[in-house]
């Protein structure tokens, strides 16, 4: 059955590991926010393929609480399963912050904690009467962390994203991440490994 | 695409991320890291150097980076386990940089999820050298920045400690089990 995957021009099911993503975009705390949507993208490596779920997602727009937290809230569901054959370009989750400026044209606000920067001060000054502010051309560059170093940044707070992760097969291809499966679990219910394992934004 | 992979070596992933840099008395800080390996260890993929941006917090005090690391190596014995190692540089108003500091960390060697803060030191000189770096910048650097991680003679340098790099990194071991390595 193997041999005939293989011939197939398919990687039998054998040499794959599921990796199971449940989680949401929470809330976020910037400086000077008013109204913001935000973005999310979930960014695999070569090895990597998505099985269910969306690689991208856009939130409501939302107002910053009227308390003393000042907390901007989405509440973004982010459910996506992946099969891999290597740990290697282990997904990444690029949370992009979106809101209209003094014109009501929309620019972004906040990457993963941060606003890319113009490196000369005329720039920055042409770019706010224009409403288009520097943005990264492709955010899933971030995910790369090659290039990163001709960037200027300002950062402006927090985004907070909780997620639970569940894996199944890694430890019979011999990976150890440091979880044990549960022992015996013939006809037992399997508990979900709790915890965040994404990158907190 | 999927491919399959070859599965009968020991493997160690890391994969996680330069976070922030907190305790800098300095705005602009970016960091340059790198790993280092010993003899045994075989790159297989990923970056096992790079640069981060450069970050001026608006809140709180902290440099925020989030460079992600995501490294594979493929072992043939269990000295040299890596070390990160990093160095912190300021950047002033007229695109100067200047070192901040120097510090390294040793790599996780169980699977998980793990916190590490990679403490940060500078090279003094003399008093004069100081108060000329507070007023026209360009401190005292290493001639041969292997100082920082391995057993060269240190005795001869002072320093003075500076922030911490806060890195989160997880572990990944493969088929260590079946050469007999235990961690």
């Amino acid at each position: 059955m193997a041999a005939a995957a293989a011939a197939a021009g398919g990687v039998p099911s054998q040499q794959c590991f599921l990796l199971s993503v449940t989680g949401q975009v929470e809330s976020a705390r910037l400086a000077g926010a008013d109204q913001l949507y935000c973005r999310y993208q979930l960014h695999g490596g070569p090895d990597w393929d998505i099985v269910t779920g969306l690689e991208e997602g856009i939130s409501q727009v939302s107002r910053p609480s009227q308390d003393a937290r000042q907390l901007l809230v989405w509440n973004l569901p982010v459910e996506v399963s992946y099969k891999a054959t290597n740990p290697y370009g282990w997904p990444q989750l690029i949370v992009s912050c979106y809101g209209p400026d003094l014109f009501g044209n929309d620019v972004i606000r906040g990457l993963p904690l941060f606003v890319p920067e113009s490196t000369s001060q005329l720039q920055k000054l042409v770019s706010w009467f224009t409403g288009r502010r520097p943005e990264l051309a492709d955010a899933s560059s971030l995910a790369t962390g090659d290039g990163r170093d001709v960037m200027r940044v300002r950062s402006q707070g927090y985004v907070t994203c909780s997620f639970q992760v569940v894996t199944k097969d890694l430890q019979r291809l011999g990976y150890d991440n440091g979880r044990r499966a549960p022992a015996g679990a013939a006809g037992g219910d399997l508990q979900p490994a709790g915890g965040g394992d994404g990158r907190p934004g | 695409m999927v491919r399959g992979k070859d599965s009968s070596s020991a493997e160690v992933h890391f994969i996680g991320q330069i976070v922030s840099g907190s305790g800098f008395s300095d705005s602009q800080l970016f960091c340059r890291w790198s790993i280092q390996t010993g003899g045994a260890w075989h790159h297989v993929e990923g970056l096992k150097e790079g640069q981060t941006h450069a970050d001026c917090p608006q809140l709180g005090q902290a440099a925020i980076w989030c460079h992600p690391v995501d490294v594979h190596y493929t072992i043939k014995g269990i000295t040299g386990w890596p070390k990160l190692v990093v160095q912190v540089y300021s950047l002033d108003g007229f695109g100067r940089f200047d070192i901040c500091g120097y510090g390294f960390c040793n790599l996780p060697s169980s699977p998980g999820a793990h916190s590490i803060d990679c403490v940060i030191w500078r090279p003094t000189g003399s008093l004069r050298d100081e108060f000329r770096q507070q007023f026209v910048g360009g401190g005292p650097q290493l001639r041969d920045p292997q100082l920082v991680y391995t057993s060269l003679d240190r005795y001869r340098i002072q320093t003075t400690a500076m922030g911490t790099v806060h890195v989160q990194i997880s572990v990944i071991l493969r088929n260590f089990a079946r050469y007999g390595i235990e961690y």
